[in-house]
Order: C-alpha cells, then structure tokens, then sequence
C-alpha cells in the first residue's frame, strides 16, 4: 500500500513537472527568438545567396518596426526599420562569412506584461581562410509583445571596458 | 588474472554506501569546479605568449576574496555570467594614471618593466587617471594593433577571480 502511495505520488509529480517543463510560456518564446537570431545572423562556407537573403530577411522579421540600436563606439544610435535590419545583416553576414552567433548567460527579466529586458553576451567564433577568431559583446535587448507575438524592440551593446 | 581488489575498483558492486559517495562526489565536483575553481579554456590570441590559444587554466575565485587586486595579477572579467569571461592582466589600480608611451607602459609617470610582454608594439595611448573602484586591464599580446585589442578600466566588480596555471 505503502509503495502503491509512493508510485501515484511520484506519477503526479513527473506529470505536473512535465506539465511545467513542455508549458509554453513568454520566456521560453524570447529565448526561442534569441536562438533563432543567432541562427539566422550565423553563416557558414557553404551557405547560398539566396539563404543568406532569406535568413536575413527572417532576422529583421523578429525585430519590431523600427527598432532602435545603439552601440556608443561606433557612434549609433537611431532607429532602424524592418528594411535597413535586413539590409545591414545581410552586409554583415557577407563580412563575416563562416561566423557562429551565440547566446550566452541570459537574463530576463519582466518589468511590464508586454514588455521584457534581456541581459545577455554575444559571442562570436569564426574562421577565415587560415585564422580563427572570438569575440563577445554584453548586450542588453528590449522586447515587446504585439499581437501575442515578441519582437526585439532595442539592442544595446554594454561597452563595460572604457579605454 | 586480476586481483579483487582491481576489479573491485573498475567494477563496483551497486551498494547504498558506493552509490552515496558517488552523490557526495558528484555534488563536490559541482561545487567545486561551478563556484571556486572555475575551467577555462583559452580562446584568442590577447593573453599571448603566457596564455595559449587553446590552452587550459582555472579562475580561482575566492582569490580576492581576503587580499585586494594587485598589478600584474592576470585576472577573468566577466560580461553577463561565467559562460564568457575575458583574460587580462592589470597594469593599474585605482587613483593611479597610465599612459602607453611607443608601446612602453607608464604607470604615475614611471615606466613599467613588463617581462611578460614579448611582442613589442608602438602604442600610445595618452595620460588617464584610474577611477575609484576600477582597475586598468590590458593582455599581454601588444603585437595587435592598439584598436583591434580590447582594454581598459573596469569596475572592479567585474573580476570574477585569479587566474592559476
């Protein structure tokens, strides 16, 4: 009787932790977002012109319109539309062919229901023809929720070193 | 034929004791290598030569826990979390000036021996005053051109602890 209890008890469990594991919720949305990005902003050798369009026309889809961006050491700051996303990741995806984008060490947090700040670092790896390089950058990303869907509404680069 | 107590060691019997020291040594090696003593594996060329593209080392983070930075201290510093952390060296504590003079390191108007540094550069870099609660970080490798090499001041929160090996 004893392990009969123990055995539903343990059932009940695993079914409500499933339950909460597979449940889709805003975070897991962002993160899905967050990966997706960094998937379609990643090119490899072998990557067609045609994907690069494509993938660089889905990452502007996941940006809301416009979406202002500011990196101080480059001296941006402004907003930039579906378009000008699409066009500047494609200039980016040819400089940096053979590069993988990744997410690492996010954060999110929800000050608003419509509304979530995401602290993360970018890190990049990639090879050139006889040289490999990394690199990482701490962003902090704002995204807002339209029509149940999120969409990246900021980026910032954290320039935490001053020279 | 092997000895029993060799097979015993590679093939244990499942007894509550063994499966609880393995618990115990698991959550050790979590502790350990997940909060004080932290893998590192080196990528990029900055840290050249004392650290190795592709080279192995540790951050020893209680190391500041007891005794403050000092310079020459090669030290990780961290962005959002401990997944991606830089590697440098710091060249001056707060309230102390630097200045790169045709690659030669002056610290308080004094310039710095550096045994560490082999590629000598020609960087200049004028005169800055170190801020309270930072330390001025730079790598070893001044080989790459002043632009392309990240360094600086960072608060000194950032330092997630030494570097051993």
């Amino acid at each position: 009787m004893k392990n009969r209890n123990f055995l539903i008890l343990l059932a009940i469990l695993l079914v409500a932790g499933g339950t909460l594991f597979f449940l889709p919720n805003d975070e897991k949305k962002i993160r899905r977002n967050l990966a997706s990005l960094a998937d379609y902003c990643s090119s490899s050798r072998e990557e067609g012109s045609i994907e690069t369009l494509k993938k660089a026309a889905l990452s502007a889809k996941l940006c809301s319109n416009p979406c202002r961006i500011q990196v101080k050491s480059f001296n941006i700051n402004r907003d930039f539309n579906k378009k000008d996303i699409s066009d500047h990741i494609l200039m980016m995806k040819k400089m940096l062919a053979n590069t993988r984008f990744d997410f690492h060490d996010t954060v999110i947090d929800f000050p608003d229901d419509d509304r979530a700040e995401i602290m993360t670092t970018l890190r990049l790896e990639g090879k050139t023809k006889d040289n490999r390089f990394t690199d990482a950058y701490e962003m902090n990303i704002t995204v807002t929720k339209s029509e149940g869907d999120w969409f990246f509404s900021s980026f910032t680069v954290v320039e935490f070193i001053e020279q | 034929m092997s000895s029993p107590i060799i097979r015993r060691f590679f093939f244990p019997s499942l007894t509550r004791r063994y499966l609880l020291r393995l618990v115990v040594l698991g959550l050790t090696c979590y502790l350990i290598f997940g909060y004080l003593l932290i893998p590192l594996r080196i990528q990029g060329h900055s840290m050249e030569p004392t650290y190795r593209d592709g080279a192995f080392a540790f951050c020893w983070r209680p190391q500041y826990l007891f005794s403050p930075v000092q310079r020459f201290d090669v030290v990780t510093v961290r962005f959002t979390g401990r997944s991606v952390m830089l590697l440098k060296r710091i060249i001056a504590l707060p309230g102390e000036t630097v200045e790169f003079r045709q690659g030669k390191l002056f610290v308080n108007g004094n310039q710095i021996k550096e045994p560490y540094v082999h590629h000598h550069s020609d960087w200049n870099l004028a005169m800055r005053t170190i801020d309270p609660g930072h330390v001025y970080v730079v790598g070893d490798n001044r080989g790459t051109p002043m632009a392309r090499h990240r360094f600086g001041q960072v608060r000194m929160n950032r330092i997630v602890g030494g570097v051993v090996l």
